[in-house]
């Protein structure tokens, strides 16, 4: 039996992939835990759960300020802030609760996200078996490869932060904090990331949060019991939907005398006068609600939209920042949505695009292609054997 | 195409290029200028700079490179890209074509 150590950054998204896949690996016998910026994971973790601090709260508070702060930053801005002013501070004020974490609870395999590297830096430190948890999959098809200066540049930065942490310069150039060589999970299918040639660790698992546990205190009995009446889910995810001031106005003049039943996950004063068709609520039980909807509109965040199709739901996308844009063209390409642009949408447009994801035969087709994909990808059951496989004794790691 | 140039010819080009490749949704006070940036005024998405790229190659020609042009930018330079900058760069590749 084996020890894993979940390295999470404080986001939800990232840290909801891993309760299943943890709790797979527990019910196998193995033991599991947790580790990142206090106050931020354990809330989202099942009862019970091991979780170490990586770091002060006072860690935790500045990115819970950094990440406030950018609302209306968005395209190239918003990259290099959440790459300088996030992700590379985050991981470097994390390698030394990450390693400390390592040895008090003797981890034998990390598991760590794309956007904690803290835990890659120590994984590749101390030369232990690691597997990425892609909890989106923007990294992994390579979206700065018409920017090769930029990439370039995000490349030396995360050199810079393993040579800071004691990894030799060449050691460090050598290698991707982003990837680990030995196990990439990709928490989606390659029917929908289309196939990826330079990560041929990755292994394609499907979500692994359709079983998550919801708060349900939706008010179903307002929901249009008439199955002919659509309804269309409308999300800008946990971490978005105060930037959509503008966005939730024009979605609900888009929405205002439509044939279709809306809810909004919004923050309800961003949506003080719904039209009589929409319910708007600021936290839904978004599992249970899909299989009762006909589409989504969504800012394309990777569990929303991965939630989405695994319901075979088509989907209107309206990318604001970070990997959305990526993640919504592969949706896309797919067939299984049309795109919206989120800043500039007017209703009509809007209206127009929600008609479409509702009529367009073939969308839902794709869709229900995705669906049959994901299935077929074995979800939490398949992580964890890969994980396993990890974590039997290998030389040379 | 032109025989010959000027900044405030590209600029109306431009005008109308965006146009198409943003369509009705182009949300900006006043006239398309010099000054106004991709990032912050136009809020241009990574796909429509691709569609902008196609549309500059289908006006003026393979000597208008813009896919290359971007690939030697920095993080910053792209952060403060202005219309001005993409007319000075197709006034300039149309020059030493």
């Amino acid at each position: 039996m084996a020890r894993f150590l979940f390295v999470v950054p404080p986001f939800t998204g990232h840290i909801n992939p891993t309760v299943a896949v943890a709790a797979e690996l527990a019910q196998r016998g193995h033991d599991v835990a947790w580790t990142g910026l206090p106050g931020t994971v354990e809330p989202l973790l099942p009862a019970g759960s091991t979780f170490l601090p990586a770091t002060s709260d006072d860690v935790a508070a500045y990115v819970a300020e950094a990440s406030e702060r950018p609302q209306d930053l968005r395209g190239a801005a918003a990259f290099k802030f959440l790459q300088e002013e996030v992700l590379l501070p985050l991981a470097g004020a994390m390698v030394d609760g990450v390693d400390a974490a390592v040895d008090t609870y003797g981890a034998d395999v990390l598991v760590v996200d794309q956007q904690a590297l803290g835990g890659a830096v120590v994984a590749r430190r101390r030369s232990m078996p690691w597997a990425t948890s892609a909890t989106t999959s923007a990294e992994l098809v390579d979206p700065l490869a018409a920017l090769p200066l930029v990439a370039a540049a995000m490349h030396e930065a995360r050199v810079a932060l393993q040579v800071a942490h004691g990894i030799r310069a060449e050691v460090a150039a050598a290698g991707d904090l982003r990837l680990s060589p030995h196990l990439v999970l990709a928490y989606t299918s390659d029917l929908l990331t289309g196939p990826l040639p330079d990560v041929p660790q990755a292994r394609f698992v499907g979500p692994s949060t359709l079983g998550r546990p919801e708060h349900d205190d939706f008010p179903w009995d307002d929901l249009d019991p008439d199955p002919d009446r659509p309804k269309v889910l409308v999300s800008l995810g946990t971490l978005n939907a105060e930037a959509g001031e503008r966005f939730w106005s024009v979605a609900a003049d888009a929405c205002l005398g439509a044939r279709w039943q809306a809810v909004f996950v919004a923050p309800t004063d961003l949506v003080p006068d719904p039209p009589e068709n929409v319910i708007a609520r600021t936290r839904v039980p978004q599992l249970a609600l899909l299989q009762r909807m006909d589409a989504v509109v969504s800012h394309g965040g990777h569990n929303t939209v991965c939630e989405t199709l695994a319901a075979g739901l088509p989907l209107v996308l309206a990318p604001i920042r970070d990997d959305q844009p990526v993640v919504a063209d592969q949706v896309v390409r797919a067939g299984a949505g049309v795109r919206v642009k989120f800043a500039r949408v007017k209703p009509e447009s809007l209206s127009a695009a929600i008609d479409q994801a509702l009529t367009d035969g073939s969308l839902r087709t794709a869709a229900e292609r995705v669906r049959s994909s994901f299935a077929a990808a074995g979800g939490a059951p398949a992580a964890a054997t890969h994980l396993e496989a990890l974590a039997r004794p290998h030389p040379a790691r | 195409m032109p025989e010959t140039v000027t900044d405030q010819a590209v600029l109306a080009e431009l005008d109308r290029i965006l146009a198409e490749v943003i369509g009705d949704d182009l949300l900006l006070d006043g006239p398309l200028t010099m000054t106004t940036s991709f990032d912050a005024d136009l809020q241009l998405e990574s796909i429509e700079f691709v569609a902008l790229a196609e549309k500059l190659l289908e006006t003026y020609g393979q000597q208008v490179d813009f896919v290359a042009w971007m690939a030697g930018m920095e993080l910053d330079q792209i952060i403060a890209l202005t219309v001005g900058d993409v007319v000075s760069f197709v006034v300039g590749s149309l020059a030493h074509a």
